[in-house]
């Protein structure tokens, strides 16, 4: 084989998605650091307070002063700990966090890796968030970090069964599983004007998906001190920290796309169609950001009981009904979306 | 664009029927205030009944769901034996329950649901349809058999069930499977076709997977080498729940061998027989040898059972008309004798504790007259005596295996017979010639009384009028080997 | 070529992780290693173009069933090195079957590449241009309808099974009631006294 041949076969088509990857981790690391920057500011001025404002320029440099307070102090292996599993569970949370934005579209054509079961991807790699929690809490040989690992394994897999029925839904109006194929079906209306009730399911789950207050039980510090990550110090709380950011970024991303349009501006007349749509997908993973800082400014942290109930009680068999419901009127309309080939 | 398109589903209306009625029972069951066991197992009753009826209407020739769901008159003919078993399943398990004050409304829906994946078992025309009635089937009764979770015996039961089950499943998967690689299909239409095609040159895959296949279905009807589980589940188990198990059960899985064999494979009964055989031959002896030491009653009649599935697989291995014929006249006869043993068994009562040995039967001549002489006559047909049922069933069977010149298996059968007759009659001796130690208690309640007298007269005059049974029996085995032959 | 050696890559790490889901010492471990066999065969059915039973397998038996595994397992307190000490006995029969297993897969495989007339047992492969997930869909709701409602009938009686068997009703236990919670009335449960200047209640 030519060396020629060689380089344009496997070289730059491995050297573009490698630029490609950089192109979307970067800035979503940046979009992580700032975030926290962001929560502080936005829980402190609900609270009446002035949140970060000494270092930097308002305190622009916060996020970098606190990276670089992690980088610096010592990681502490506890001497009971499973060594290997220890150190592995923040890496899984972490790298799951950023994989999971290989589908995420930007905008029309603007993706990493457009396959077709994208949102099935998406679904598969955020079930398995759960296991960086429970191999964290089950290492550390702590029983703080067992019981948060215990409640965030019984918490996600209920809410990712309310969370399928709900990208069902999605699913039955769109016909493909393809991401791009859903943002595109939104451009007549937004999925979450007709599936209401589901937005509001999908964002709760979402919620608690994240171990997000007020569904933050597998942390509880003021119970369970930090929960799962309660042995953690340095780089490996960091990555902890990191992936749980990612993770809520990547959970608004979700809600953008699936139900409010992704790319596409609400509507496509002349002073919004001017924006490009990446800039329209990251208002409004804003927006369902600020919504995740907003709840939790808000609400108390519920009762493990009650967080069962809510997600088996109330969700399943509402998103169920749901299911069943969009089901019978696309049938009796006879508005099937015909499937896309591809 | 039509988007709904229903396949033909007429003659599955029974189940269809129970799959819905069950699921309405459950509902009641669940949302009523108090206790439903009663009203459950009365419409579960119920439901049955229609199920046969519907059965007879709806169940033409025609198939069901692309194939995939048979009917024919054997299959009607079997699945009305199954609901007549656990129609009295139900009877003894309700009143068992009142006795024991232990009700669950659950026990007549699981039955239901249990009757409900036989009566799949028997229609599968599909690999698969095969599997998934057989595991709904079994699923139920591992419940049921662990139904009561505060006896050690009971949870004992359910879990060697379970587990020995899922080990016989996982045989029969493996079979399907290799079946399913050789012969490129799981419809039995299909299989038939490529097995007829090289009949003189079959894939070593096929007959292996026919071999697990066999195994595996071997296990349900609990045939020997496969029969271990036997004994300490019919011991573990609730008797009402024994019971069903040695009725329903066994003539589904005895029909589906039936129903498979004689189906895709009937091209290479060579192939098969000798399997058949060897299994038949080693269920009779053990079934009559192992059954002299046992002191316990449910385990005794584990081993009949265990024998019966013998002399029943005699019929499958000569494999004609008469054959056939005869399995299903054994199975209708070894219905009614068993309930009517176990609902005596139910009867075995002391201080308001229920005991097993056969040693408490003893002198039961004197203090329980009518159900000494009951079980007389089920343990005499059971042994084969004339001109009981229990006779004419192996009559039939013995028949049709010397008129495929199965002569040994013949021979084999009635020497086995006779070692059987001994311990049915040591049974008799307890209760006649052996002076009451503790007398058992008085009572019976009126379901149980009816059960038992009900299916005692049937064993006895059923020589004044075989005719309908062996008619109807005969007409099933037409219509399946009519179809295949 | 890249086709290649992601399958060895996939296929060497299932094998590695099966062996190790038999042969690690601590129970965690062994169904870590079950995980990761479940993802590389996943990987696998991804190679082979079979993207929707790939994730299927990630979603179902990794983030759902796995998890549960991992739960009861964590919090097993059994001394599993006395668990471990009937093992070599039962080594020979267990490689017995393992290998009886093993001789009838590759009976299967010959069959298949050395049959003449086999290979028109292998599969077809579905028409392109249609999603694996549209295939399935095709089928699974009409010429299969029988077999997926059976199977829901099956995952019925698991639930009932599960309930039946372990479910206690606790006399005593108290409940939230949240009913009762909304239907309290200040009226019914305050009083407003009005108390005189130091005569105290």
């Amino acid at each position: 084989m030519e060396f020629s041949e060689f380089l344009d076969t496997y070289l730059v088509p491995t050297a573009i998605t490698v630029a490609q990857i950089f192109a979307i981790i970067v800035p979503l690391l940046v979009a992580v650091a700032y975030l926290t920057y962001f929560e502080r500011k936005v829980i402190a001025s609900m609270q009446l307070r002035k949140g970060p404002n000494v270092v930097g320029p308002f305190g622009l440099l916060q996020p970098l002063a606190d990276g670089a307070k992690l980088f610096i102090k010592e990681t502490i292996l506890p001497s009971g700990a499973n060594k290997i599993l220890f150190a592995m569970a923040p890496m899984l949370t972490f790298i799951l966090s950023l994989i999971a934005w290989a589908v995420i579209p930007f905008d029309a054509g603007m993706v990493l890796a457009d396959i077709n079961v994208g949102i099935l991807y998406l679904f598969a790699i955020s079930s398995l968030g759960v296991y960086g929690v429970i191999m964290a809490g089950w290492a550390s040989n702590s029983k703080y970090a067992f019981l948060g690992a215990l409640r965030s394994a019984a918490q996600m897999v209920s809410y990712e069964v309310s969370i399928g029925f709900v990208i069902i839904t999605v699913l039955l109006c769109v016909g493909s599983l393809n991401l791009s194929a859903i943002v595109e079906a939104q451009k007549t209306i937004w999925f979450a004007i007709p599936l209401l009730p589901m937005f509001i399911i999908f964002f709760v789950s979402a919620l608690a998906e994240t171990n997000r207050a007020p569904f933050d039980l597998p942390e509880g510090e003021s119970e369970l001190v930090a929960g799962y990550f309660v042995e953690y110090s340095s780089m490996t709380f960091a990555l902890f920290f990191l992936g749980e950011y990612a993770n809520m970024i990547l959970m608004s991303g979700m809600t953008a796309v699936l139900f409010l349009g992704g790319w596409l501006p609400p509507m496509d007349i002349a002073p919004f169609n001017w924006i490009p749509g990446p800039i329209w997908f990251f208002i409004k993973i804003s927006l369902v950001l600020f919504c995740f800082l907003w709840v939790r400014a808000t609400f108390p942290r519920y009762r493990y009981d009650q967080l069962m109930r809510l997600g088996w009680k109330v969700f399943l068999p509402l998103s169920l009904a749901w299911v069943v419901i969009t089901a019978g009127v696309l049938v009796a309309f006879d508005i099937v979306p015909t499937p896309l080939s591809g | 664009m039509s988007i709904i398109q229903l396949p033909s589903m007429i003659s599955a209306s029974p189940e269809i029927f129970l799959a819905g009625a069950g699921m309405i029972l459950l509902m009641i069951g669940v949302f009523r205030k108090t206790d439903g066991t009663g009203v459950l197992s009365m419409a579960t009753i119920l439901c049955f009944i229609v199920a046969i009826i519907a059965g007879f209407l709806y169940g033409g020739q025609e198939n069901a769901f692309y194939g995939m769901f048979i009917t024919t008159s054997f299959t009607q003919f079997s699945k009305s034996l199954i609901l007549v078993g656990s129609i009295l399943a139900v009877v003894l398990a309700n009143d068992y329950m009142k006795t024991e004050k232990a009700q669950r409304f659950e026990v007549p829906v699981l039955i239901l649901f249990a009757t409900l994946g036989m009566m799949m078992m028997v229609s599968a025309g599909d690999l698969i349809a095969l599997y998934i009635g057989l595991e709904l089937q079994s699923l139920s009764l591992y419940v049921l058999a662990a139904i009561r979770r505060d006896s050690l015996k009971s949870t004992e039961a359910g879990l060697k069930y379970f587990v020995l089950g899922a080990l016989s499943s996982g045989m029969l998967l493996y079979g399907a499977s290799l079946i399913y690689g050789f012969s490129g299909s799981t419809d039995f239409l299909d299989i038939a076709n490529v097995i007829n095609e090289q009949k003189d040159n079959l894939s070593l895959g096929i007959l292996i997977g026919l071999v697990f296949l066999i195994s595996g279905l071997a296990f349900k009807v609990s045939a020997v080498p496969f029969h271990m589980w036997t004994p300490d589940v019919y011991e573990g188990a609730p008797t009402p729940i024994t019971a069903l198990l040695a009725i329903s059960p066994k003539i589904a899985a005895l029909c589906l061998f039936i129903q498979v064999l004689i189906g895709p494979f009937s091209a290479i009964i060579e192939q098969w027989q000798q399997i058949i055989i060897f299994i038949s031959i080693a269920s009779m002896t053990l079934g009559a040898v192992a059954a002299l030491m046992q002191t316990n009653i449910k385990r005794l009649l584990a081993y009949s059972s265990i024998g019966h599935m013998g002399y029943a697989l005699i019929g499958l291995a000569s494999a004609n008309e008469a054959g056939i014929s005869g399995v299903l006249i054994y199975l209708a006869i070894y219905l009614f004798m068993n309930v009517g043993t176990f609902g005596c068994i139910l009867c075995m009562r002391r201080n308001g504790q229920a005991v097993e040995q056969i040693s408490d039967l003893a002198g039961a001549s004197k203090s329980h007259p009518m159900m000494a002489f009951a079980l007389l006559v089920f343990m005499f047909s059971m042994a084969g005596i004339p001109p009981l049922a229990g006779f004419f069933g192996k009559w039939f069977i013995f028949l049709a295996a010397i008129e495929a010149q199965l002569y040994t298996l013949a021979i084999i059968g009635v020497i086995s017979s006779v070692v059987a007759a001994f311990y049915y009659l040591r049974i008799i001796k307890f209760m006649y010639f052996d002076e009451i130690v503790a007398p058992l208690d008085k009572g019976l309640t009126k379901n149980l009384r009816t059960v038992i007298y009900g299916s005692m007269t049937l064993v006895i005059i059923f020589f004044l009028a075989p005719g309908t049974l062996v008619s109807s029996a005969a007409k099933a085995a037409k219509s399946l080997i009519g179809v295949n032959g | 070529m890249v086709q290649a050696i992601a399958f060895y890559a996939f296929a060497f790490v299932t094998i590695a992780a099966g062996v190790m889901v038999v042969s690690s010492r601590n129970p965690v471990h062994s169904v870590l290693y079950l995980i990761l066999a479940f993802f590389n065969a996943a990987g696998l059915f991804v190679l082979i173009g079979a993207e929707f039973i790939a994730m299927i397998l990630v979603v179902v038996y990794v983030g759902a069933v796995a998890v549960l595994f991992l739960f009861v397992v964590m919090m097993l307190d059994i001394n599993f090195v006395e668990l471990r000490q009937g093992f070599m006995q039962y080594l020979p029969i267990g490689a017995l079957l393992g290998l009886i297993l093993l001789v009838e897969l590759f009976f299967v495989i010959g069959i298949w590449s050395f049959l003449e007339d086999g290979s028109m047992l292998t599969a077809v492969i579905p028409v392109q241009n249609i999603t694996n997930t549209h295939a399935l869909g095709n089928v699974l709701y009409t010429k299969y309808v029988y077999l997926f409602q059976a199977a829901g009938l099956i995952l019925l009686i698991a639930m009932i099974g599960a309930i039946v068997l372990t479910l206690r009703s606790r006399p005593g236990a108290r409940k939230q009631k949240i009913a009762d919670q909304l239907s309290r009335r200040s009226e019914d449960i305050l009083d407003v006294v009005k108390v005189k200047e130091g005569e105290g209640v």
